[in-house]
């Protein structure tokens, strides 16, 4: 039996001067999946705040049913752009940075089995965004017509301008980075995991990210097969799309086949964050480890088979298969919630700020999840599909999903990631201001659609006076969440400046996962030793070995007898 | 949360009752108010119970002193009941959703009144295919309504007019003569994607009359948001005298209104 | 490896079996398609992982009892570091660039793409590497 390292030990080693510009340098050439990550992490921000800042442009547009803030072209730019970068440049590569920060270290890995494939992912991502974000200072402007695109409203007649075809190309290159970045976590997870880490001992959240990856190798090459015959069309006049072969109705299949599952590539990893934190900060084990893979599993393979819940108002699709398949849908992911639900019960809760983000989440997440399952019926689709109803609803399951996990992540992993942890009074500031902002802005907006506000429009001048009173509410919350996240800014810079390194493995206490049996942060290849994997808490084993909790005898046995 | 809004609004018992939906104008509408009512209150009550679990573990299961808890791991007999009462909440919901949306997307073989719905960059066109107009100075064959399309310089917005009676069968085929539109009139509670090369089309019976504004919903270029026409619901008696009075005007200017 | 074969060729079956369904019940040749090169997909990557699994002895880490000194050894080659996935990643933006701006560019993507990939392949069978 090796001894175990301390942590103080590994950091003696260090280098302790860089060279100017040395630094950068190491990240831009690192094959690190911790540095990967952090440059995953920090691009998919910057693209948040990006797209945000739009958001906070259209808010202002609609703040009175009349106004000229910008041109109605400009307008179509400006939720084009949201809409995709929001969903492609921000919250898929988050998903990424999340996975290559954490996953490998919760199997005990040493990296990822295609190290430079990783780095050439995020550069695929990186180059891919910034063609489509540079769109907008083309003549002609960006992509105008809607982050989903439909055609012909996409053909070369009636989007000219090259805007359209950087759009077309830069999700193009990215969506193949997402690709190669799902092959990468695939092999590392079935091929290099710890032994004693069987499948059924991986972290949810690593069983989520072999999920999602599963999803990505099944839904993007759609996406971009569609995207490049639609450059064909428009570049080499090919009528794949045009309205005379059915190509309206073409698109719409083909890109919700992968829409679909790109909004479960979005959630599950997520899913997987606020799995990992409820335990920790309960002080009990997950509850329904097994019901919970099974449920994830099946949300996975439904997720394939709902797209056309999408197109339930185009009157070409057959409305009791999907309609079907999306209310089956809602029964895995309820059980899932409960299974959230029994974690917290009769546990001893505290209240960091990673814990208020996973509750905010899982209050906010119920609300969109109901509306879905309103919007899960075809004839309660045609009423208020199209309109800010669905907007309502979709950003509840994905900011709701997305933003409050990733917050809570960020919290829980960033002693984890940096050797320090966040303070703890500007996290709960923070998470006050993105829980109010965010209810303020979406709430009324599911009444607005109900009403007959449509989505898309820059004015909405015949609606009745109720409307410019729930715009203006809804425009005052999205900037309540624009000025949260200076406290998070604050935050980083705070503790980056000034914020004291934490000495153990694991800073929270009660954490069960293998990242928490290593340094913080984590040597170059990530352990220096790896305990005795017994269960699906190897790291709380470790550091509560005195807890037996209906675990065999033989087990009990060996996690007594110590670590490696 | 929708009692704050009902307060902060004033808005009025019956919009809470019908939780936002607008009163329908159509018999299809009224069935599609009952499924929206029913679900709604199938959701509130799961949202109330899971909701209440939350808040109820953050009220009560705080952490007192420095014992663990019981570290339960699984509990069979609870799993299995959270995962089949969904299976049944869903499947009921599933039954009225099919026998609605039977009704609702039925199209019955010989309406009282068909209407040509024609969409374009960014206005309506009306046609009423069974009212000709025989002159042969006529601009079109049948009593047509257009519009004018949208400019950032119009003072006023000339929007299109569709006039159908009430308590007759409305038959709307929908065309597109360029890109893909949507066909809403929100008091119908319904909408349909108008799509080129493709027939759509969806039969109301109104039972209600009244003025309203259509839009479109589906984004169709720049002036997408302006591409709104007014619809007006009148007896059948009223519509009748309308289209003479259309077809006799159509056929002395050859143009339309 | 047989539960990491069965997840791709459990989803497979799932996938066939709607699209068998959804075939009958809906004509829809798009999505008819696309399920099917779902199961395509699916079903050769869990047909490939259970065949070689097969033929694998027990591995340590779906070994229940599984002893980290099993591992103990060279866990494979790791690249340090490397500037080629930047050099690839800048061709291949150039080239998707090119398709956008025009025919100019994307050859110069395209010729870099193929001399930066080359260069990534061979990046550890050349000079200091070379054996």
């Amino acid at each position: 039996m090796t001894a175990f390292q301390s942590s103080e030990q590994v950091r003696i080693a260090a280098p302790a001067r860089y060279k100017k510009g040395s630094i950068l340098a190491d990240w831009l050439s690192s094959t690190d999946h911790k540095i990967i990550g952090h440059l995953y992490l920090i691009t998919s921000f910057c693209f948040f705040l990006i797209a945000g800042l739009m958001a906070l442009i259209i808010r202002t547009q609609l703040f009175e049913p009349n106004l000229s803030i910008v041109s109605d072209q400009q307008y179509n730019e400006l939720f084009t752009m949201h809409g995709t970068i929001m969903l492609l440049l921000f919250a898929t590569p988050l998903f990424v940075g999340f996975a290559n920060e954490i996953m490998p270290l919760q199997i005990g890995a040493p990296d990822v089995a295609f190290p430079r494939l990783n780095l050439l992912s995020y550069y695929m991502f990186l180059f891919g965004g910034l063609i489509v974000t540079f769109s907008f200072l083309t003549p002609g402007g960006s992509a105008a017509f809607g982050w989903y695109a439909y055609s012909p409203l996409t053909s070369a007649f009636y989007s000219p301008g090259v805007g359209a075809d950087m759009w077309i190309m830069g999700l193009t290159l990215a969506g193949l980075g997402t690709i190669l970045g799902g092959v990468n976590f695939v092999t590392t997870i079935f091929c290099m995991r710890a032994p004693g880490m069987t499948m059924f001992r991986m972290p949810i959240f690593t069983w989520n990210a072999l999920l999602t990856s599963i999803l990505i190798l099944l839904a993007f090459p759609v996406l971009a097969a569609a995207l490049l015959v639609l450059e064909i069309d428009r570049k080499f006049g090919a009528l794949v799309f045009e309205p005379q072969s059915g190509g309206a109705i073409l698109w719409q299949h083909l890109f919700w086949f992968f829409g679909h599952p790109e909004v479960y590539i979005l959630a599950l990893p997520f899913f997987g964050v606020a799995t990992e934190i409820l335990p920790v900060f309960s002080r009990k084990p997950l509850f329904g480890y097994k019901g919970l893979i099974a449920a994830t599993v099946a949300i996975a393979g439904l997720s394939m088979t709902v797209w056309a819940h999408h197109m339930f108002t185009t009157g070409a699709v057959l409305l009791p298969f999907f309609s079907f398949m999306t209310y089956l849908i809602a029964v895995p992911t309820g059980v899932k919630f409960f299974n959230w639900l029994g974690t917290i019960w009769r546990g001893q809760l505290t209240f960091e700020a990673p814990m208020l983000f996973i509750l905010g989440f899982m209050i906010v997440f119920l609300f969109g999840g109901l509306t879905g399952v309103i919007l899960a019926s075809p004839p309660l689709d045609f009423a208020v599909n199209g309109s800010y109803f669905v907007v309502a609803h979709f950003h509840y399951v994905l900011f709701g999903t997305v933003v409050f996990c990733m917050f809570g992540g960020f919290y829980f992993w960033w002693p984890k990631w940096t050797g320090k942890l966040l303070d703890n009074r500007l996290g709960v500031w923070h998470f006050w201001f993105v829980f109010i902002g965010f209810n303020t802005t979406f709430l009324v907006q599911h009444w607005l659609g109900v009403i007959g506000m449509p989505r898309r429009v820059p004015n909405y001048p015949d609606l009745p006076h109720i409307a410019t009173t729930l715009n203006q509410i809804s425009t005052v919350g999205a900037f309540i969440l624009g000025v949260s996240n200076l406290f998070f800014f604050w935050n980083v810079y705070k503790t980056w400046k000034h914020g004291e390194r934490v000495t153990e493995d694991d800073p929270w206490g009660f954490s069960n996962s293998l990242e928490w049996a290593t340094s913080c942060p984590p040597p170059r290849h990530n352990f220096t030793s790896i305990p005795r994997i017994r269960s699906e808490r190897p790291a709380f084993d470790l550091h509560h070995p005195n807890v037996r909790a209906g675990r065999d005898p033989a087990e009990r046995q060996a996690i007594g007898a110590g670590h490696h | 949360m929708s009692g704050l809004a009902v307060v902060t609004t004033g808005c009025t018992s019956n919009a809470f009752t019908r939780m936002g939906m607008l009163p329908p104008v159509t018999d299809q509408g009224k069935v599609t108010l009952t499924l929206w009512q029913g679900s709604w209150i199938a959701a509130w009550a799961v949202g109330i119970v899971v909701w209440g679990g939350i808040l109820w573990a953050i009220a009560f299961h705080r952490k007192r002193g420095d014992g663990l808890p019981q570290q339960v791991r699984y509990n069979l007999p609870i799993e299995i009941l959270y995962t089949v009462l969904p299976f049944i909440m869903v499947g009921v919901l599933f039954y009225f959703t099919a026998r609605d949306e039977n009704y609702i997307t039925k199209n019955p073989a010989h309406p009282n009144v068909i209407v040509n719905v024609i969409a374009e960059q960014w206005t309506w066109e009306f046609q009423y295919p069974q009212y000709p107009v025989t002159s042969s100075a006529a601009a079109f064959r049948h009593v047509t309504e257009v519009g004018a399309m949208w400019s950032p310089d119009a003072k006023t917005q000339h929007l299109p007019l569709l006039v159908i009676p009430e308590n007759e069968t409305v038959r709307f085929n929908l065309t597109s003569l360029d890109v893909i539109h949507g066909f809403w009139v929100v008091p119908f509670e319904f909408k349909r994607q108008v799509i080129p090369g493709f027939k759509n089309r969806f039969t109301v019976t109104p039972d209600k009359t009244g003025s309203f504004i259509g839009r479109c919903s589906e984004l169709c270029g720049v002036y997408h948001g302006r591409m709104l026409f007014r619809i007006r619901i009148v007896t059948p008696a009223q519509f009748r005298s309308w289209i003479n009075g259309q077809q006799a005007q159509q056929d002395r200017s050859g143009g339309a209104q | 490896m047989r539960v990491e074969g069965w997840l791709f060729l459990g989803s497979a079956i799932f996938f066939g079996v709607a699209d068998v369904f959804y075939w009958n019940l809906a004509h829809d040749p798009t999505g008819g398609t696309a399920l099917a090169m779902a199961v395509g997909l699916a079903f050769l990557t869990g047909f490939y992982i259970l065949y070689t699994g097969r033929r694998l002895p027990l591995r340590p880490e779906d070994d229940k009892q599984g002893e980290i000194e099993q591992g103990t050894g060279e866990l494979g080659f790791f690249s340090p570091h490397s500037w080629w996935p930047l050099f690839v990643g800048l061709a291949a933006a150039t080239a998707a660039l090119g398709v956008a701006i025009g025919w100019w560019l994307f050859l110069i993507g395209a010729l870099a793409l193929v001399l930066a990939v080359i260069g990534f392949v061979f990046e550890y069978y050349r000079g200091h590497y070379a054996h």
